[in-house]
């Protein structure tokens, strides 16, 4: 794999956190990882693994004690927070597992949000809102509120504010964790359909071997690294 | 509008809130209606001072009820630089004076020999003004219409005397807005009759005044001219405009403090609990803060949006406020008409002045708030349940 090819890269990565005076936590112990640009990659591992922190740190909504993240090409765990907001906006899209939506904004309000923080105007930030949902089969939907909706249609609602504009890499936080076989299944060829009609870079972190499945790779992490590819074994 | 659903999320602590701004800039209006009323009194008796000398017996301000007599009035006119010295009575217009805010209701009256330097101009919604020759006649200030129930043709009584309206002031908002002008040999005859027996026996009516308003000369100066007045008779009160500024803007500065004072204190009393709001506001939406955090929100954006939210409160507050005290203020006016005593002044510069206030006191009790929201950790902010 070349240069050219690896969307995001993450080198020797440590986090501790201070939950308490004597109570430290190594999320991160050297955690390495590459990802391609265009592939679906799962990030399996038992619960305080590391996963979530990677996520966080690859998403620029942490950064890491020591180590290296560079996101196309840009190194960017030494930024500001001014210009990581830059970077969450526009190259970065998530989907969390508690699907994440602002309870007293409607389906477009929320996806328009995201258009907005990037730098859209409000009206083109709607109308791009709208078609984001459409993309997800929610284009009826438009001015319902989350508590009208279904799970699974919350977290397609989630999807479309992610790729609403169009980011290099989508991230998803157990993104089906909080949903029904049906659901997950639904979500996921979602997903997958997204990343194969746009190219769009997905990195989930999951314990639904099911989706890790339906992804074209799977890392396991164990103990705030992430092991080599043989070494994972499903929980 | 994304505002306003946000602050009304929680219906009670919004409208708790909202109130008690409202009654914060309810006090600063009704107070400040009060304190610009005074400021206008003041203003207008600086006005009438401007040009001119009054001496009177003890009292301050002209406004003194010991006799002085009009003998006097050649020896003073000899005085270089005096150009005409005037004489002229004052007298509560209730024997019985109650206690009142602001300038109680007088009697007034004048010899008029001054009356054409006079550069203080009363003008009249009706009737016309009171010339020398007349007896039993008065001209009947703005406010005290309706407690005299007065018209032009028609009588009114002043201390138990029958006098009939030839004219009706128009409104000048300072001192003859609460007078009753009457012939100057009435007022006499009024005066004498207040003074204890003893007194009465040994002088006459016809020499009777409060104060001599003296009009110095062109060129001459009216604050020397006091001086020299009170050099030579040390008995009288000389007051001058420099001196009167003195003496009454000093009371009423610490006057209008007061007022503004317990104003403030509602006020802050107001941008306090809107802090406390906005702090509960930020911490319940934690969770939504991080997910703006995750979607890319600028520091300045999540701020933006805290301190629309109280600037939002402080302008409901102060227009709720504003509204009730301008209410309040005609009510308590209407109320005191019927007894001759407005004593509140709502001016545009106090109403723009305190809903601005208001906003910025919004404003100002959100910045900590909505400063702390733009400084949340996303990934904690997103864990907060």
């Amino acid at each position: 794999m070349n240069d050219g090819d690896v969307i995001l890269q993450i080198r020797a990565l440590y986090k501790t956190y201070e939950l308490g005076k004597e109570n430290l936590v190594r999320a991160l112990r050297g955690a390495s990882l590459e990802v391609a640009r265009g592939e679906m990659l799962a990030i399996m591992g038992p619960s305080g693994s590391g996963k979530s922190t990677v996520m966080h740190i690859m998403g620029c909504l942490d950064t890491p004690d020591q180590g290296e993240v560079w996101l196309e090409g840009r190194r960017v765990d030494k930024l500001k927070r001014h210009e990581l907001n830059r970077v969450r906006s526009r190259q970065i899209g998530f989907i969390f597992q508690g699907f994440n939506l602002i309870p007293t904004f409607t389906a477009a309000e929320n996806v328009a949000l995201a258009c907005e923080y990037a730098g859209m105007p409000r009206r083109k930030a709607k109308a791009a809102a709208a078609r984001a949902l459409t993309r997800v089969d929610l284009g009826d939907r438009l001015s319902h509120h989350p508590s009208e909706l279904s799970g699974g249609q919350q977290q397609r609602v989630a999807i479309a504010r992610a790729l609403v504009n169009e980011p290099a890499i989508i991230l998803g936080d157990e993104p089906t964790g909080d949903l029904d076989t049906i659901n997950s299944r639904e979500i996921m060829q979602m997903m997958r359909d997204i990343n194969k009609s746009t190219g769009t870079t997905f990195v989930l972190v999951t314990h639904n071997p099911e989706v890790a499945a339906a992804c074209d790779r799977t890392v396991c992490m164990r103990d705030g690294a992430v092991l080599a590819d043989e070494e994972c074994r499903p929980d | 509008m994304r505002t306003v659903k946000n602050v009304f999320r929680r219906k009670l602590r919004a409208f708790l809130t909202i109130f008690g701004i409202t009654i914060g800039i309810f006090a600063l209006v009704v107070m400040g209606s009060l304190a610009e009323k005074i400021t206008l009194l003041v203003n207008g008796g600086t006005r009438f001072y401007a040009d001119k000398v009054t001496v009177s017996q003890g009292g301050s301000a002209g406004f003194s009820v010991n006799p002085i007599s009009v003998d006097r009035i050649p020896a003073i006119q000899a005085i270089p630089g005096v150009r005409l010295a005037s004489a002229g009575i004052t007298l509560p217009l209730d024997k019985e004076q109650s206690a009142s805010f602001g300038v109680p209701a007088m009697i007034s009256a004048s010899d008029l020999r001054g009356r054409n330097l006079e550069s203080f101009k009363l003008t009249y919604s009706q009737g016309r003004e009171l010339s020398p020759d007349d007896q039993g006649k008065a001209v009947v200030g703005a406010d005290l219409v309706q407690k005299l129930n007065a018209r032009v043709g028609g009588f009114i009584k002043v201390r138990g005397r029958s006098f009939q309206v030839v004219g009706i002031l128009e409104k000048t908002l300072t001192i003859p807005d609460d007078a009753v002008i009457i012939p100057f040999r009435d007022a006499q005859n009024i005066f004498f009759n207040d003074l204890p027996e003893l007194v009465q026996k040994n002088i006459k009516p016809g020499m009777l005044a409060t104060g001599l308003t003296i009009y110095p000369k062109p060129g001459v100066n009216p604050d020397r001219l006091a001086e020299e007045i009170g050099k030579k008779y040390p008995q009288y009160d000389a007051i001058g405009p420099a001196k009167f500024q003195q003496q009454v803007t000093n009371s009423t500065h610490i006057f209008t403090t007061i007022v503004f004072g317990v104003a403030l204190i509602s006020l802050l009393v107001g941008g306090l609990s809107v802090i406390n709001t906005m702090t509960m506001s930020v911490y319940e939406r934690t969770r939504e803060v991080g997910i703006r955090k995750s979607l890319g929100a600028s520091d300045g954006r999540i701020i933006r949006q805290f301190l629309g939210e109280s600037a939002f409160i402080g302008a409901v507050g102060g227009i709720t406020g504003l509204a009730l005290g301008w209410l309040f203020v005609l009510a308590a006016n209407k109320a005191g008409e019927a007894s001759g005593t407005v004593i509140f002044l709502l001016t545009t510069r106090l109403a723009i002045g305190s809903i601005a206030f208001a906003i910025v006191l919004g404003v100002l009790s959100g910045l900590y708030p909505s400063w702390h929201a733009a400084r949340l950790n996303p990934v904690k902010a997103l864990r907060y349940e």
